[in-house]
């Protein structure tokens, strides 16, 4: 081992030790990154380099003795790429990056995610469950259908050793509430009494919709959320390509989780976004 | 103590600006740097139409030379998207140095024009962005193109115009004797220079683009002694904006008595808190002038120069 130290290196290399299908056009990997680095916290990233193709931001699902998991939907070229690699490819990582969530104590944890915004919120619920303090932990999860559900599994095995409550929904019914994670979270919210705190990882559209439902609910005393889904180059807070306005905040450093003070200065929460040129586009 | 400086017909509250393509892509972030105590802003480099630049990886540090390499390749939203942007910070009554760039001569005019009813306090030509097969550099490193483009330019507006140059050239005097002779307000030396990272492991470049520009602590010697060359050459006829490498305070102090009027900053405000870097730089360069006894930071200008 070399005693470099992450983050603000170039891509460090490292080995894909296992690949397998988490679920449909999402694959886990279990990555070997061969330098000291310190654990990773919930809600950061890594830079992925897919070598000669793409680099982009990704969140990472949890990091023990040196392995990291992260998950890959199909969205495009690059992760595409990612998905095609195998047990034995090298890929290049940058990163621990970003402030994580930071849950606080004495009140119940509401994890709210779709998509492979999950995998942050993986790495969340194996933090909370590790600490002393045993607070309850609510995982909202949603998907069209079953086989779009990430970390099902992992979740329910959790929910039926009773770690944890997993209200679990598809938008077609074929795996546990039929609608969507947002109306689950609303009846929850409405029979619980006691403090909480959302947190939230997912398609931006949904981030805004948990927004308002949270923003009803006095007992919801902070909300955390990952903007982490957004176009980035440098990830360290040089290029500004994920700023945004007005606070002149900076995704990838000043983010990418924010909280529930935060968010409401953002005025493009749930409305721009920016692309490659810089430009803004509507969400 | 006096921190105040002049670069031509402009006054700045401090001789620190911060660079081109560095938080320069919203005005919120150019907005957010200035009023951490900078005494102007640049732009991200601005062209006629929206442009996205090279694929990633575009930009990453390479820690054991406290450096960045990039090559992001002038990916901008183009000047009539921008616009709003630059109207923003002028409203705010921000000191807005508008970086602009195209791949000709008629590009250049082009978003020249677009822009000058604006209250900018200055346009920067980038005639050195390494990263773009036409333009830039292209231009930047034949003197008699640059000679052309800021003559043009130059009778298009009456908004201070400087000249950011490459130090990838053979005699840097040349391309900056076209500059001056084109009429140019102010020298910004220096861009980004040539530079390349390949990974050992997969035996491939690691940039999307291959090639790219280097910048950080590496080149801080490099500017200087081309600084310090312009100087040498021009003195106090054209003034001198030094850029590159700037990561102390200190570093401020050598570019100023190589005889730059003002610095740029980039590379070094791209971590987690640039208010207090920007902060430290000020509080080092003062404690330098409290030492050697220098009421007003102007007495160091070309101060090396014996």
């Amino acid at each position: 081992m070399t005693k470099q130290t992450l983050p603000n290196t170039k891509p460090i290399m490292g080995r894909i030790i296992q690949k397998w299908e988490e679920c449909e056009d999402t694959f886990g990997f279990l990555i070997d990154v061969p330098v000291k680095v310190k654990g990773a916290k919930p809600g950061q990233f890594i830079m992925l380099w897919v070598p000669g193709v793409d680099e982009y931001p990704i969140g990472i699902a949890g990091f023990e003795n040196n392995v990291l998991e992260i998950g890959v939907s199909k969205m495009g070229e690059g992760t595409e790429a990612m998905i095609n690699k195998n047990e034995g490819d090298l890929v290049g990582i940058r990163g621990f990056y970003g402030k994580p969530f930071q849950p606080p104590s004495k009140v119940n944890h509401l994890i709210i995610g779709g998509g492979f915004g999950m995998t942050p919120l993986k790495l969340l619920t194996t933090t909370l469950m590790q600490r002393e303090e045993k607070e309850k932990i609510h995982i909202f999860e949603g998907a069209r259908s079953k086989n779009r559900l990430m970390y099902l599994d992992w979740f329910q095995t959790l929910h039926d050793h009773k770690k944890l409550n997993f209200h679990v929904c598809t938008d077609d019914g074929s795996y546990g509430y039929k609608g969507f994670p947002t109306v689950a979270l609303e009846d929850f919210l409405q029979k619980s009494e006691t403090p909480s705190v959302i947190y939230v990882a997912g398609p931006e559209r949904m981030m805004k919709v948990i927004f308002d439902i949270g923003k009803k609910y006095e007992k919801v005393i902070d909300m955390q959320m990952s903007f982490a889904d957004r176009y980035m180059r440098c990830g360290f807070g040089l290029c500004s390509y994920c700023a945004v306005d007005p606070t002149g905040w900076r995704i990838c450093v000043d983010g990418p989780i924010f909280n529930v003070k935060q968010i409401e200065q953002i005025e493009d929460f749930g409305n721009y976004r920016r692309i490659e040129t810089g430009e803004k586009q509507r969400i | 103590m006096e921190l105040e400086t002049t670069v031509g017909s402009i006054k700045l509250r401090n001789p620190l600006i911060l660079s081109s393509g560095i938080l320069g892509t919203s005005y919120s972030t150019l907005q957010r740097i200035y009023e951490a105590g900078m005494g102007a802003v640049v732009t991200k480099s601005i062209g006629p139409r929206a442009r996205k630049g090279n694929p990633n990886p575009s930009i990453f540090a390479l820690q054991e030379i406290k450096s960045v390499i990039n090559s992001v390749g002038l990916a901008n939203p183009g000047y009539k998207v921008f616009r709003e942007d630059i109207e923003k910070l002028i409203e705010k009554k921000i000191p807005t140095i508008v970086s602009i760039f195209g791949e000709n001569e008629r590009e250049f005019v082009e978003v020249l024009e677009g822009l000058k009813d604006l209250q900018i306090l200055a346009f920067e030509l980038n005639l050195s962005c390494p990263n773009i097969e036409k333009g830039g550099m292209q231009i930047g490193t034949d003197p008699e193109s640059v000679s052309t483009i800021v003559r043009k330019i130059k009778s298009t507006t009456i908004t201070p115009v400087w000249v950011k140059l490459t130090p990838n050239v053979n005699n840097i005097i040349d391309v900056a004797d076209a500059a001056v002779k084109g009429g140019c307000d102010a020298l910004v030396a220096i861009n980004t220079l040539k530079a390349m990272v390949i990974d050992i492991e997969t035996q491939l470049p690691i940039l999307g683009n291959k090639r790219g520009g280097l910048s950080g602590a590496a080149i801080k010697p490099i500017g200087v002694r081309y600084v310090y060359d312009l100087y040498e050459n021009f003195g106090e006829k054209v003034p001198i904006v030094g850029v590159g490498g700037i990561s102390r305070g200190e570093d401020i102090i050598e570019y100023l008595l190589a005889g730059a009027k003002a610095v740029q900053i980039g590379t070094a405000l791209g971590v987690a808190y640039p208010e207090n870097m920007i902060r430290f730089f000020q509080m080092r360069v003062k404690k330098y002038m409290k030492e050697h006894s220098i009421e007003k930071i102007s007495e160091l200008i070309g101060g090396a120069h014996k």
